[in-house]
């Protein structure tokens, strides 16, 4: 059944990376992406995949639930090698068929362009894989809090994001529930016309919204008796603490942006 | 000295646009360390009592004091809600995040304590309600009964004086419901924390120290349990209902057996009867049961070894029917029972063909329902198939309109949706006239799941499925809801009714099935079904009262027909049994 889904895809562990407190996660992964965007030539793609490979298999996660995040953008990858591919017109023709020619410049463009979009992918994949939607709520509140100064609302967004998360699971096996009642009824949703079937979603979507409201209002009065009165006084349980391996991942970082410099400088490829 | 907690004086509360107040002139004290429970029809005003007392809402007039505090600013109410905590009715809308702990945790953050005393107190209230193991899990994957633990581990952290449980099991399959009703109990005597328990359920107000019921917004009869539901006529016409004991009982003196008053228990009234001189013939013959006519039509509905798995292939892959056969013959009335996740809703998907597995076979009507061309429309206009809680399925501007969807899918002319709509509506004891062209939002609970009912009812099908009809109803919406049912079957149509209220499949079934981890346990008549009371009780359903009292007296020597549930049967019984009983007869 739906419920039985874990949302997001994290997946539990005790490995190094998945100890590490959400915010350097959050903040290494932003760090490893502009990283990416550093590097010049495939050394620096080929080290880069070495180090998130060499993350991934430290978590213990099947390398397949990594690269299963490229698979709805495989489009948009494809897009761009093409487009960067035919695009191209400097460089020497390697395959010419009327005004059309790959160069191989192109090549190396397109190829470059789609190593650079399937190693992000994979950084923030990792990054998800191996945080708590909660852990990465939390870590956000907490980067967001200084702009509370600015009136940024980031406990309320944090909030918000986390009740969500708690209540995604809940929608979806009702609107589940109150799909079956309806075709009970000889409700048609699989066929007809686009607009037969938006018409069709009505007896879905009405009461799906009815009941997420009333579970909206319970909620709140069950909020509202547990003491709930905004961010201003709260304390948290789990307090996030940078460690020692937070500053440990800091190092590794600076050393592999300091490795892509010198790759960037001193090697061709 | 006991001190009281909870004083109110006089106390009414009015919503805002009611001419009439919620509350009304309530007066109530309220006891340290007691076990309060109301009662009350819906609407009698106990839920809006429930939140004054957690300063959700403020009296209109009156006095209330709640742990020496009565709220009148924000900061008061803040201190109120501080030591008076609250369970809601539904497991789902009270959890905020998505970690048990991390949820038990939210009240105590709110209060702005210190984390590593946050950490002390989460962890001892889990361990206090028995979740330690879950203290990491996703509350999506836990039981009703889990959750509603979970809540309480939320309010305990808290450290309150008093508990209120707003209908906390009202949501709840037996097993949860003994759960949390116990849980609340324990509190109650080891940690001497004040419970008040709402509740529709007569046996856990049978329990409580004292009972309030309430009526249109007042407090109509007040005392120990047993002094109040002493008085059964005015119990029932408050729409309650009093304990299956105390109706035996009263059967029984009415005919002479010299029982005392206010017998509750079935152990009780076991003790007592067994005090009383018994005939000596003991050749008190008495007819089995057992052969109960049954009536051999056709087969409507076959089932045949159907095994569902969900999610296979996946680690959450779990076998929610394993080799399930069963068969339902036009004119009967079966009853389906199991707990939650036993597989009964996934049964019953299958039996209109809203969900197809191999392996295993479902014919409708001799038609399979998994061969390739089936009209799946034509099954579903052959088997209605009204869902737990239909209700929250309402959709349409009018009462008319909604009901008129189903048949409206079948492509019948207006005229004759017309009349099936007016006709539906009369069948569940609507008025069409007065009805149908009101939002189906504004009716009442009851009145609700009637209409979605009859929105069923309008396909006319042949055979009724129902899922928990009467779940969530007070006791004189039960009543309604069960003679409902029961004259749609007189009329002729099959009825399936799945529950987990042996009362009521035995009241009403012809036969039973009862499922437990997706494979029928025990199937026959009620009365066959009845006799593995012991193995019913270890996959947590329980026999009708009157057939566990029927078990001990038969222990105690008693001549008493095996299988016997019935109240009329068990109480003719034990008559006969008892010395001079076969002159009253």
């Amino acid at each position: 059944m739906l419920k039985n889904v874990t949302l997001g895809q994290y997946f539990p562990g005790e490995s190094l990376i998945h100890r590490l407190d959400p915010r350097t996660k959050l903040l290494a992964t932003v760090a490893l992406i502009a990283i990416v965007f550093v590097v010049q030539g495939f050394a620096g793609f080929m080290l880069i995949a070495a180090f998130v490979l060499a993350c991934a298999a430290s978590t213990g996660i099947h390398l397949k639930f990594l690269f299963k995040g490229l698979k709805p953008l495989m489009f948009i990858i494809l897009f761009t090698f093409i487009l960067n591919l035919f695009f191209q017109s400097a460089g020497n023709a390697l395959v010419q068929v009327g005004p059309v020619k790959i160069t191989d410049t192109g090549l190396r463009m397109a190829s470059f362009m789609a190593v650079r979009l399937i190693l992000l992918v994979v950084c923030s994949q990792l990054l998800t894989l191996t945080t708590s939607p909660i852990a990465l709520t939390d870590g956000l509140e907490t980067l967001f809090r200084p702009l509370q100064a600015i009136h940024f609302p980031a406990h309320e967004i944090a909030m918000m994001m986390s009740i969500a998360l708690r209540f995604i699971p809940t929608l979806m096996d009702e609107a589940d529930k109150i799909m079956k009642a309806q075709k009970a009824r000889g409700a048609n949703f699989e066929t007809g016309s686009l607009i037969q079937r938006a018409k069709a979603m009505i007896p879905l979507l009405v009461p799906l919204f009815v009941g997420a409201f009333r579970r909206a209002e319970e909620l709140a009065l069950a909020m509202d008796a547990r003491c709930y009165r905004g961010g201003a006084g709260r304390t948290r349980m789990k307090q996030l603490k940078f460690g020692r391996i937070d500053l440990l991942a800091a190092a590794v970082l600076v050393l592999l942006l300091a490795a892509v410099i010198l790759l960037n400088r001193f090697v061709a490829f | 000295m006991k001190k009281p907690i909870i004083e109110a004086r006089n106390v009414s509360f009015t919503y805002e646009g009611a001419k009439k107040p919620a509350v009304d002139g309530v007066s109530l004290t309220v006891m340290e360390g007691e076990f309060l429970a109301i009662l009350g029809r819906n609407g009698s005003g106990k839920s809006t009592f429930a939140k004054l007392l957690n300063a959700l809402q403020l009296p209109t007039a009156g006095e209330l004091t709640v742990n020496g505090i009565s709220p009148a600013t924000e900061d008061d109410c803040y201190e109120v809600r501080k030591s008076c905590g609250m369970v809601f009715q539904n497991p789902d809308n009270q959890i905020v995040t998505t970690i048990v702990e991390e949820d038990c945790a939210f009240g105590l953050e709110n209060l702005g304590t210190e984390p590593a005393e946050i950490r002390r107190r989460v962890d001892d209230a889990l361990r206090s309600v028995g979740m330690s193991d879950f203290a990491q899990a996703s509350p999506a994957m836990l039981s009703g009964g889990q959750k509603q633990r979970v809540a309480v581990a939320g309010v305990l952290a808290m450290r309150p004086r008093i508990i209120v449980f707003d209908e906390s099991t009202a949501m709840l399959d037996p097993i949860g419901r003994r759960d949390v009703f116990s849980l609340a109990r324990r509190l109650n005597l080891e940690e001497g924390i004040t419970v008040v328990w709402i509740t529709h359920f007569m046996e856990e107000a049978a329990l409580a120290d004292r009972l309030v019921v309430m009526d249109g917004g007042r407090i109509a009869l007040e005392g120990a349990p047993r002094e109040v539901f002493a008085k059964t006529e005015k119990v029932l016409s408050l729409g309650l209902d009093v304990p299956e004991m105390m109706k035996l009982t009263r059967a029984l003196r009415d005919r002479g057996v010299k029982l005392p008053e206010g017998l509750m228990t079935v152990n009780e009234t076991s003790l007592a009867l067994r005090r009383l001189p018994r005939s000596q013939s003991g050749a008190a013959k008495s007819a089995s049961t057992m052969s109960k006519s049954v009536k051999a039509h056709r087969p409507v509905i076959e089932v045949n070894a159907l095994t569902h798995v969900y999610m296979p292939g996946t680690p959450f892959e779990a076998k929610a029917l394993d080799s399930v056969s069963l068969r339902i013959c036009e004119g009967e009335f079966i009853g389906i029972i199991g707990h939650t996740g036993s597989g009964k809703s996934t049964l019953i998907s299958h039996l209109n063909g809203l969900e197809k597995s191999a392996p295993g076979e479902v014919t409708v009507n001799g038609v399979d329902l998994g061969a390739k061309g089936t009209d799946l429309i034509a099954m579903r206009r052959a088997v209605g198939l009204v869902f737990q809680y239909p209700e929250y399925q309402l959709f349409e501007e009018t009462v008319a309109k909604d009901v008129a969807y189903g048949p409206t899918n079948l492509g019948l002319d207006a005229a004759e949706i017309d009349s099936r709509v007016e006709w539906a509506l009369r069948q569940v004891g609507l008025d069409p006239k007065e009805v149908g062209e009101k939002s189906p939002f504004e009716l009442s609970g009851g009145q609700k799941r009637r209409v979605a009912i009859a929105g069923v009812l309008a396909m006319k099908p042949s055979i009724l499925i129902l899922d928990e009809p009467a779940a969530g109803l007070d006791p004189q919406g039960r009543r309604d809801m069960l003679d409902l049912i029961r004259g749609i079957h007189d009329a002729g149509t099959t009825v399936v009714m799945v529950s987990h209220s042996m009362d009521d499949v035995g009241r009403c079934c012809d036969r039973l099935y009862v499922l437990s981890k997706g494979e029928v346990a025990y199937s026959g008549t009620p009365a066959e079904v009845f006799l593995h009371d012991r193995k019913l009780h270890e996959i947590g359903l329980d026999v009708p009262e009157c057939a566990k009292l029927a078990r001990l007296l038969r222990e105690a020597g008693f001549d008493m027909p095996e299988g016997i549930y019935r109240a009329e049967d068990v109480c003719d019984a034990i008559v006969r049994n008892l010395r001079g009983g076969e002159a009253a007869c």
